[in-house]
């Protein structure tokens, strides 16, 4: 796996030969991989994949979320809890700036990605948004085949040759444990998959265009436990390769799948710590009520 | 009780539904039937001879051979209709019978000349056939029986007379008797109804048969057959059978048309025959034979569309229903895609949006004129092409007319795809134009088709537009874009409004109305068929 992984990495970036930045890009992300592997331990001090400083996100005069500051390492699964509308998906969405499509909405701070101010004017959005792929909350195949459905990623990236593709598809299914279930019939519609099916498609999708960072927002909520356990293992699969930033209501689930949790409540950061700190001597009064279930 | 009103109220709520269903499927039927009835009649018909004569003449259609052996079989039941016509005519035609009288009178005098007699027996002769011819022509006018029959038979005193006998001359005594004969059959008082009645006759039977053999050959297309069709020939019939007379029943009330039987009329004339024998031979004199005229939609049309078919006309609207989609698709696909995904919430958008709404309630032939103005009177001469009415303009003015429908139509859809599409392709790292011609695109196609089937048939079927940006009544087939065509929309209102004698051909009326309406139903037909593959492809089945 690891090394199937960065073969095709190395052909991505080799296909990417010309977009120089991205090239750069990649190259962080490669060493950043191999000291975290390294420093397994003290994987603090491994730099950042994604950064917020004091961000704040506003729809219009409604507030998203404020001042978050947190940041977020590569090639570890980082999970965000919170109470329903306390902005997780909101900062999420901003993180590969999905957002944009929501008229008069306005930020304040910084959001590095890569050492990156993706809020920045000279932000190239396509550059980002290859680089930090999303899974959403509801499976949303494009009404088109399973195959087309995965290729798109690729195709958009100049990936035309058929063999390749193939190649891609094929990885990227195996990859999201799907291959099994659906490699008879590629040319089958995606919408004529089962649910599960369609939210792995989905991330088999993402992986696809093979992001160094994959947003997951609530990514199990439509889902049966087989099906969940199943992404679950996926992602524990994944973590080695990719950085995996996964906004949760189940917190068994990110109790069991993340390194590190945050908690979000109207809008703040209330806390961000490893994982088992937080589910098991959390630093905040709030978190702990949170998770105990005493919160409203 | 809430239950039971709940399901009465579902009952009654199905019932009315139904009630509603079946309502508009009446007035469908009510509406359409009798006209598709009427205009599958000029497809479906009745030909008779006449009308193999013209498509044998005009299209080269049909068995020379054959054909030949049917004229001629009817031409040979025809000729005892020309023949019992001629007879009557002779006795009745006093004008003709005058001038044959003088004729031989004048003839009578130049023989004379040639004869070796002294200059008193000329006089004396001279004088006689003078009076003679008088004597005649007094009976020609005269109305009265008596009056005839003594010049007759005063005229007849002479018909032994050697000085005569043998000569030209004696000619007259058989124009008197044969005169006396016809008037002796016939009621003098109604001679003038006669003449005027013969004449009648006499048309109609034109517009049965068509001229008679050996005559020459009309110009007008019209005039060389006669009825093709058999409900036409039974119009022809009627009018010969049946004198039509508006009587007066009580002064200051509108008149009354009565019908007259023409065999009563003419009871115990010679002529009376001639309507029994009709009668019962009009199988034979026409040959009527059931017909599917297929190429009425391919055929051109002759006579202002007295006879051939809509084929110019189709294509027409065609070329111009194509063209005109070929503006408004893209360029409706273009604005609205800008007012969806481009465009944000000021004013100025506002104000366009505002203004696509009114340009769909604009009457037709607003855009009629300013097709005309602007395309033809100030683009056309701009660009250098010549200022004429032509497809080009035509096409051009219909997809400006029919652009806010498509744009409205093509905005909904678009505006009606899942975000979810859309982020998920954005997300993928795809430009916001790709974005749009990948996914958004394709998953509103449905809902686009849909505009394309509103504006299609506007399009096919406006008339004002064209009435003075490309459309004629009657022209050559366009050779290319910049020519002027028939159309069926304006056919249809040039037959019903303009021209006389297409009035006299309503099978062709209805048939090109009813043209339209099936050309309209396959081309949306066909939009309908793929807009439901798309869709079926879009659901994933
Ligand atoms: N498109 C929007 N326009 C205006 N306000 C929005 C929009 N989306 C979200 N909000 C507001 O932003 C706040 C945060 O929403 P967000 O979707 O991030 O919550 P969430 O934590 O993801 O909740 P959930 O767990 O229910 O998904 C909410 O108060 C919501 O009302
Ligand atoms: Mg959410």
């Amino acid at each position: 796996m690891q090394n199937n992984k960065s073969g095709v990495l190395e052909s991505v970036s080799r296909r990417r030969k010309n977009k120089g930045k991205l090239n750069l890009i990649m190259d962080r992300q490669k060493q950043s991989k191999s000291e975290s592997l390294n420093n397994k331990d003290t994987a603090e001090c491994a730099c950042s994949i994604v950064e917020a400083e004091d961000f704040s996100f506003y729809y219009g005069s409604t507030m998203g979320v404020k001042n978050i500051t947190m940041e977020v390492f590569p090639c570890s699964v980082t999970a965000i809890i919170g109470p329903s509308g306390c902005g997780k998906s909101t900062f999420l969405r901003a993180i590969n700036r999905i957002n944009d499509l929501i008229p008069n909405t306005r930020i304040e701070g910084t959001l590095l990605v890569n050492g990156h101010d993706i809020y920045a004017k000279k932000t190239n959005l396509v550059n980002l948004r290859q680089q930090v792929g999303m899974v959403f909350q509801k499976p949303n195949p494009f009404p088109k085949s399973i195959f087309d459905n995965i290729a798109y990623g690729p195709r958009l990236q100049g990936t035309t040759k058929g063999s390749k593709l193939q190649q891609i598809v094929e990885e990227s299914l195996k990859a999201a444990a799907l291959w099994e279930e659906v490699k008879d019939d590629l040319r089958k519609s995606a919408l004529a998959l089962s649910g599960g099916q369609q939210q792995r498609l989905c991330i088999a999708r993402a992986l696809a265009t093979r992001p160094s960072v994959l947003l997951m927002d609530e990514p199990c909520s439509a889902l049966d436990p087989i099906a969940t356990g199943k992404i679950e293992d996926l992602i524990e699969q994944l973590k080695s390769d990719y950085t995996i930033v996964i906004v949760t209501h189940n917190m068994q689930q990110a109790a069991r799948v993340s390194e590190r949790t945050a908690f979000f409540c109207l809008g703040e950061l209330i806390e961000y710590d490893f994982t088992p700190k937080i589910f098991r001597n959390p630093g905040k009064k709030q978190t702990e009520d949170y998770i105990t279930g005493r919160f409203g | 009780m809430r239950l039971s009103f709940r399901y009465i109220s579902d009952k009654a709520f199905t019932g009315l539904t139904a009630v509603s269903v079946v309502l508009l499927s009446l007035v469908l039927i009510v509406v359409l039937a009798p006209m598709i009835w009427r205009g599958s009649s000029a497809v479906v018909f009745k030909a008779t001879v006449e009308f193999r004569k013209m498509q044998m003449d005009l299209f080269n259609r049909g068995e020379p051979s054959e054909l030949q052996a049917e004229i001629a079989r009817t031409e040979s039941f025809r000729k005892e209709v020309y023949e019992t016509l001629d007879k009557f005519k002779k006795g009745i035609d006093t004008e003709s019978l005058s001038d044959q009288a003088r004729r031989i009178h004048r003839q009578f005098g130049s023989e004379l000349r040639l004869r070796n007699i002294t200059g008193d027996e000329y006089t004396q002769l001279r004088s006689l056939t003078r009076e003679l011819r008088d004597r005649l022509l007094t009976a020609f006018e005269s109305r009265d029986i008596a009056e005839i029959r003594e010049n007759i038979e005063y005229v007849s005193g002479y018909k032994n007379d050697p000085r005569l006998t043998d000569t030209s001359a004696s000619a007259l005594f058989e124009l008197g008797t044969n005169y006396l004969e016809s008037a002796q059959s016939i009621d003098l008082k109604q001679f003038e109804q006669y003449s005027e009645s013969i004449e009648e006759i006499e048309q109609s039977i034109r517009d049965l048969f068509g001229p008679r053999p050996g005559e020459p050959t009309p110009a007008g297309v019209r005039l060389r057959y006669g009825a093709t069709r058999w409900d036409q020939a039974a119009k022809c019939l009627d009018r010969l059978f049946w004198a039509q007379k508006w009587v007066e029943t009580e002064p200051a009330k509108p008149l009354i048309k009565i019908k007259l039987s023409r065999a009563h009329q003419f009871a115990g004339t010679e002529l009376e025959k001639l309507f029994e024998y009709m009668e019962q031979n009009v199988q034979k004199l026409l040959n009527p034979r059931l017909t599917f005229y297929w190429q009425y939609f391919i055929d051109d049309s002759f006579n202002s569309h007295y006879f051939g078919g809509v084929g110019p006309e189709i294509l027409g609207t065609v070329l111009i229903t194509l063209l005109g989609m070929l503006f408004v698709v893209p360029l409706g696909l273009i604005s609205a895609a800008y007012l969806v995904e481009c465009a944000s919430d000021n004013p100025a958008v506002r104000i366009i949006r505002m203004c696509i709404n009114t340009l769909a309630g604009v009457p037709s032939i607003v855009f009629g004129l300013f097709g005309l103005t602007f395309f033809i009177l100030y683009l056309f001469p701009l660009l250098g092409a010549e200022s004429k009415g032509c497809i080009l303009a035509a096409s051009l003015t219909l997809a400006v007319l029919t652009l806010p429908v498509m744009i409205r139509a093509s905005e909904e859809a678009i505006r009606a795809v899942p975000q979810t599409y859309k982020e998920a392709s954005l997300s993928l790292g795809a430009s916001g134009f790709r974005t749009f011609v990948t996914v958004t695109l394709p998953a509103a196609l449905p809902g686009i088709l849909t505009g394309v089937i509103l504006s299609l048939s506007r399009i096919a079927g406006e008339t004002a537009p064209i009435l003075f940006t490309g459309a004629v009544a009657l022209g050559p087939v366009p050779k290319s874009v910049f020519d002027p065509t028939r159309t069926l929309s304006y056919g249809s209102y040039d037959m019903a409004v303009g021209d006389r004698i297409s009035m006299m051909v309503p099978h062709n009326q209805y048939g090109m109305v009813v043209t339209l309406v099936i050309l309209i139903l396959c081309l949306n037909t066909l939009a309908i068929v793929l807009r439901t593959r798309v869709f079926k492809k879009l659901k994933g089945q």
